[in-house]
């Protein structure tokens, strides 16, 4: 008691004496509330802490790394004995073009792999289905059959490389392939090693490439840590993803928050089935995205590591004390790169991945610094690469575990990040755990808040981005001083794909392939068998109804990819998401920055603060009342107020890009029609045309733009609607615009754009041309 | 005129560009596309020498938010399509006030719907149009009906007048309730279970299964009591999950039971005839009060009056009467004097 009023008693005089040097520097009348820096919702930086700060904590910082709650490290040496490990993500058009680059990279200091797959593997079509003509080969490497994967892992020891793939929705299939491939090349399942993403809540969420509706989903997942766990020792059954949150526009707390949310609901998902939590929880791991908000970030994975040491330990009570520890994986933000003055992105990936390290993750992947446009050169991979063999070898940090420990702004922020996190949790299991959360959408709702408040700063220059937004470079065009980025033959990459598939479906035993599929589809058919607690669990093997373990029976007879997920859709159907999107937020965060420049500061509240002095745009802000007074003018001259269909093509789920641009054009005085996900060209133009807007936005982050924006365009022609104007925005790189703008595209959006002057631009451009129209009308 | 007479052609030939032109027409806020919209329907009716579609089935679909509305649209208008029927849903979504832009995002839960070669989905917002919403609504109906399709679901948000104004223009209302969300009192309090010829009670599967049956076993007692919506036919309360085939089809068996029983009974006619006999009142209604609006030198004599009642010189009655008489007047003399 006494202690207390005494810390008590010490921290205010501490503070108290801060404010009072720091009102005479600033001639602020609070600094410390108007200096802070809002985080998120009610959570603020503050400009200071000190030793009061770290000894008013609940619980004390921990003392070592290796000791509960890992906060400083789930080892006790940390780098000193063993540096992180570099794994970068890639892979792109053919197996055998995706091997070379890894065989590359490997020889080049690379020491573990990670396939990245494309978006007709991704959502469990072949290469030769109707539905993915743009997808294929486009933004990872295409997979339809085990011999892919054969060559795909050509010549890489697969017993010594850790192979990490991202792949949800198809991990069926797709591991199954893997499992089989490495047998043919000599290596049993018990010696691979690696991390499947496996993570299919956060789909739901975010990222949008899953197959099928939540409950099967999740049963695949159990499914697989339960053959991973009786058949492969060295390999992790799932990767519990925050990156794709952050990339969609959580903040670092609603990152946390729902990642461990989402490991818990996994680990909930394979005790229930009988898979003991030892044999589990020490083969989950995890992914963080890594922004450029420094201190945040490396707080954020010392937080991680505590909070998930303690949840785990209070609901499982684990006898392995592995269990307990949050390994994770890191990747640097990809949303963070810019298309202007992209060697930027160089020092920006240096600073995220040094906060990685600092934060203490187990491997990372460096973005490179085209990846704003297309998939990154043989240069732009080597600079990434060569920023982390740099961090390792030259800069001495990786010799001194958990630098940050200590430090009280550190400490203090990981207290913070995890009680913030920890009460979000504790709502999301009120509501019944995260399966139950993201089916009702709650949680995709507060991140697409976050989003489209984040682009209403940006766009207010309120949060700076320097070239895009602030200190523009008026000389240097967009990707002027960038390596052109690598392009895809699509159309080249798919007769290829379709070639081997004829191959294969002509070589393989088509009743064995059928025989294997039926009994897949029957399995899925069936409920699971129940497991009463204190009995063994079923067997992980096709005789217990394993469905990896039916799977790769199928992927040794040579089923495909597309064959394996219609045998499970024939059992479940295709999920079409339905979540509503909200409007209203993005204005309301200009007004509240709009207030607060005027206010000159105050930390209270979401939204308040950041603008610190001159950094609040009030261009900006006339900016917006002129596209609001320019859309209700032309609601005047037109009978009705622009109108847009706002289109996603193709497989690609990446949706923040169009969601926020539907609720900034809304809030702008659009009315906005919001496509569904995966659609062809010729059903947008039916959307369009049913609707009879005036202009179809199509967004597009995984480059099947260059396929499916002209076939829009003619199908839009077919149906006798040429007169509506196509604009496109997203990851467009500068060499596609030539195409784009022959084929018919009014305008062209790239990153960075900022949304009011979009809008502007559109309404303009719609004007015209309809004023055009009525003139040659009253002409004729 | 030209325009008006290959627009309806166009309509009338099934062409779906056309179609949608001309509902974009009567939802229209100019006053020169108001009178572009007479003339359409002037060469609609010569072009049509009956009415073609005059049973097409209109039918009201209206539920709070979270009933799953959209959901069960697709899956019931599937079925609808699988039996060869020609659907057109028309959605009305709420306006934001403060930006005057609105999100129509309800085919994201339509997928099949909006691809489907034989159906069309049109969400409006529900502000803008010169004659309210109940006009350019039921013209856009009529606008279906003309390009052929023989079934028309209205969708509103039961929030606000909108279901209720739709009731009023549909052959038959059905209402959605989602299970457990204490919206069921609210509805009845509201009066949307009194426009009810179908109460549905959604998402009745998992473990939303039991609580959706006892919430409509809640309503049925709650209907028995209730006066009947017409002789020959006592609102059923049934249970529905969208995902379920068998749910969906005795829905629809419901709905045809209720198109066969009204056609049977004379009630199918003599309900349209009471609707068109309101909504020609209430066209001819917004019809005056846009011109008088629009009266440059009635607003004038409006604000001189107003002027007058401040200053206590006049009692509102006593001016009312007397802008009305004169307005009257001026139409009767016709606008030449403006």
């Amino acid at each position: 008691m006494r202690a207390a009023i005494r810390r008590g008693a010490r921290a205010s005089s501490t503070v108290s004496r801060w404010v009072a040097l720091a009102k005479k520097e600033t001639k602020k009348d609070d600094p410390l509330k108007q200096l802070a820096r809002p985080l998120a919702e009610g959570v603020a930086i503050k400009p200071i802490y000190t030793a009061d700060d770290v000894a008013a904590l609940r619980t004390p910082p921990a003392q070592l790394p290796g000791e509960f709650p890992y906060t400083r490290g789930p080892h006790a040496s940390m780098y000193s004995n063993r540096p992180w490990t570099i794994r970068q993500y890639a892979g792109f058009s053919t197996a055998e073009e995706s091997n070379a680059f890894y065989r590359a990279n490997l020889a080049a200091g690379q020491t573990g792999l990670s396939v990245a797959f494309d978006l007709a593997t991704h959502r469990g079509y072949d290469s030769d289905h109707e539905r993915v003509r743009g997808d294929v080969g486009m933004a990872g490497v295409a997979i339809d059959c085990t011999e892919d994967m054969e060559i795909l892992f050509d010549q890489i020891p697969l017993d010594s490389v850790s192979v990490s793939m991202t792949m949800n929705g198809a991990v069926l299939p797709v591991m199954a392939m893997f499992i089989a491939a490495a047998e043919r090349h000599g290596v049993p399942a018990a010696q691979l090693s690696g991390t499947v993403q496996n993570d299919i809540l956060k789909e739901f969420m975010v990222r949008n490439t899953f197959i099928y509706p939540p409950l099967p989903s999740m049963r695949i997942v159990a499914d697989v840590m339960a053959y991973t766990a009786a058949h492969m020792p060295r390999f992790n059954s799932i990767s519990v993803s925050g990156y794709h949150m952050q990339e969609a526009g959580a903040d670092a707390i609603t990152e946390l928050a729902y990642t461990l949310a989402d490991g818990l609901e996994y680990l909930r998902a394979a005790t229930s089935r009988g898979v003991p939590v030892d044999a589990v929880a020490p083969r989950l791991s995890f992914f963080f995205g890594i922004g450029m908000d420094f201190l945040t970030e490396v707080a954020k994975l010392r937080a991680a590591r505590k909070l998930w040491a303690e949840l785990v330990q209070a609901e499982f009570k684990p006898s392995n004390p592995k269990s307990l520890l949050l390994r994770t994986h890191c990747q640097t933000s990809g949303w963070s790169l810019t298309e202007k003055d992209p060697l930027n992105n160089v020092v920006r990936t240096t600073v995220e991945a040094l906060a990685a390290v600092l934060g203490g993750t187990q491997s990372l992947h460096t973005n490179s610094y085209d990846e704003a446009v297309g998939l990154p050169t043989e240069l732009s991979a080597k600079i990434a690469r060569n920023t982390q063999l740099i961090l390792q070898h030259e800069t001495g940090i990786p010799t001194v575990a958990d630098p940050f420990g200590g430090s009280y702004a550190v400490e203090a922020l990981t207290a913070q990040l995890a009680d913030a996190a920890a009460a979000v949790i504790v709502e999301v299991d009120r509501a019944g755990g995260m399966a139950k959360a993201v089916g009702a959408g709650t949680p995709k709702a507060r991140i697409e808040a976050c989003a489209a408040r984040k682009q209403a700063r940006i766009d207010a220059a309120a949060d700076v981005i320097v070239g895009v937004n602030k200190f523009v470079d008026a000389r240097g065009g967009a990707g002027s001083n960038a390596a052109p980025a690598r392009l895809i033959d699509n159309e080249q990459v798919r007769t290829q794909q379709v070639a081997r598939l004829e191959r294969v479906r002509a070589r393989r035993d088509g009743s064995k392939v059928a025989a294997a599929l039926e009994a897949l589809r029957a399995a899925a058919g069936t409920e699971p068998p129940a497991w009463t607690p204190g009995t063994p669990p079923p067997p992980a093997s096709s005789e217990g109804g394993n469905l990896l373990a039916l799977a790769l029976d199928a992927a040794r007879a040579d089923a495909t990819v597309g064959e394996i997920s219609t045998a499970l859709e024939s059992a479940w159907g295709r999920y079409s998401p339905a979540v509503s999107l909200q409007s209203g937020i993005y204005l309301a965060e200009w007004s509240a920055v709009a207030q607060a420049a005027h206010a000159g500061g105050g930390a209270d509240g979401h939204g308040g603060g950041a603008a610190a002095e001159g950094a609040c745009d009030t261009d900006g802000d006339a900016q917006i009342s002129r596209t609001r007074a320019k859309a209700a003018e032309f609601a005047a001259a037109f009978g009705r107020r622009p109108r847009i269909l706002v289109a996603k093509m193709g497989q690609d789920g990446h949706d923040r890009g169009a969601r926020v641009i539907a609720t900034a054009f809304a809030d702008l005085g659009f009315d906005v029609d919001v496509g569904p996900l995966f659609s062809t060209p010729e059903e947008v133009a039916r959307q369009a045309v049913d609707a009879d807007v005036h202009v179809v936005g199509v967004s597009s982050q995984a480059a099947a733009h260059r396929t499916l924006v002209p076939a829009l365009i003619d199908a839009l022609r077919a149906e006798d609607a040429d007169g509506t104007m196509v604009v496109a925005g997203g990851v467009i790189p500068e060499a596609d615009y030539e195409v784009l703008r022959k084929a018919g595209v009014a305008a062209i959006f790239g990153p960075g754009t900022r949304i009011p002057i979009a809008a502007c631009e559109v309404i303009d451009k719609l004007a015209q041309a309809l004023h055009a129209k009525r003139a040659s009308v009253a002409v004729a | 005129m030209a325009g008006a007479i290959r627009l309806a052609a166009g309509v009338v030939e099934g062409s779906r560009a056309a179609l949608s032109r001309a509902i974009t027409l009567v939802e229209s806020s100019l006053p020169d596309d108001f009178a572009r919209a007479t003339e359409l329907f002037v060469e609609l009716t010569r072009q049509q020498a009956r009415r073609p579609t005059a049973h097409a089935l209109r039918v009201g679909i209206t539920g709070p938010p979270g009933a799953g509305k959209s959901t069960f649209i697709e899956a019931l208008g599937r079925q609808l399509l699988d039996g060869g029927k020609r659907l057109a849903v028309l959605a009305v979504d709420p306006s934001s006030a403060t930006s005057g832009g609105s999100i129509l995002g309800d085919k994201t839960r339509m997928h099949a719907l909006a691809c489907h070669p034989s159906a069309f989905v049109r969400p409006s917002p529900s502000s803008g149009a010169l004659g309210g919403v109940a006009l350019r609504t039921h013209d856009a109906a009529l606008l279906c009906e003309a390009a052929g399709f023989d079934h028309v679901l209205f969708e509103t948000v039961g929030v606000g007048q909108s279901e209720v104004e739709v009731a009023n223009m549909v052959d038959m209302t059905v209402v959605l309730l989602p299970p457990g969300s204490g919206d069921g009192l609210q509805a009845i309090k509201r009066g949307l279970i009194e426009h009810a010829d179908l109460i549905v009670v959604t998402k009745a599967d998992g473990e939303l299964r039991a609580p959706a049956a006892a919430l409509a076993r809640e309503y049925a007692t709650a209907m028995s009591m209730l006066r009947r919506r017409w002789r020959g036919w006592r609102t059923p309360v049934l249970t529905c999950s969208s995902h379920s085939p068998a749910d969906v089809r005795a829905v629809l068996g419901c709905v045809r039971d209720f198109h066969a029983t009204a056609l049977r009974s004379g009630r199918f006619e003599q309900n349209r005839s009471e609707q068109e006999l309101r909504l020609l009142f209430s066209a001819v209604q917004g019809e005056l009060a846009f011109r008088l609006r629009t009266d440059a030198r009635i607003n004038a004599l409006i604000r001189e009056q107003h002027r007058r009642i401040v200053g206590g010189e006049v009692a509102p009655r006593v001016a009312a009467d007397c802008l009305s008489t004169l307005f009257v007047e001026r139409m009767r003399g016709g606008q030449s004097a403006q």
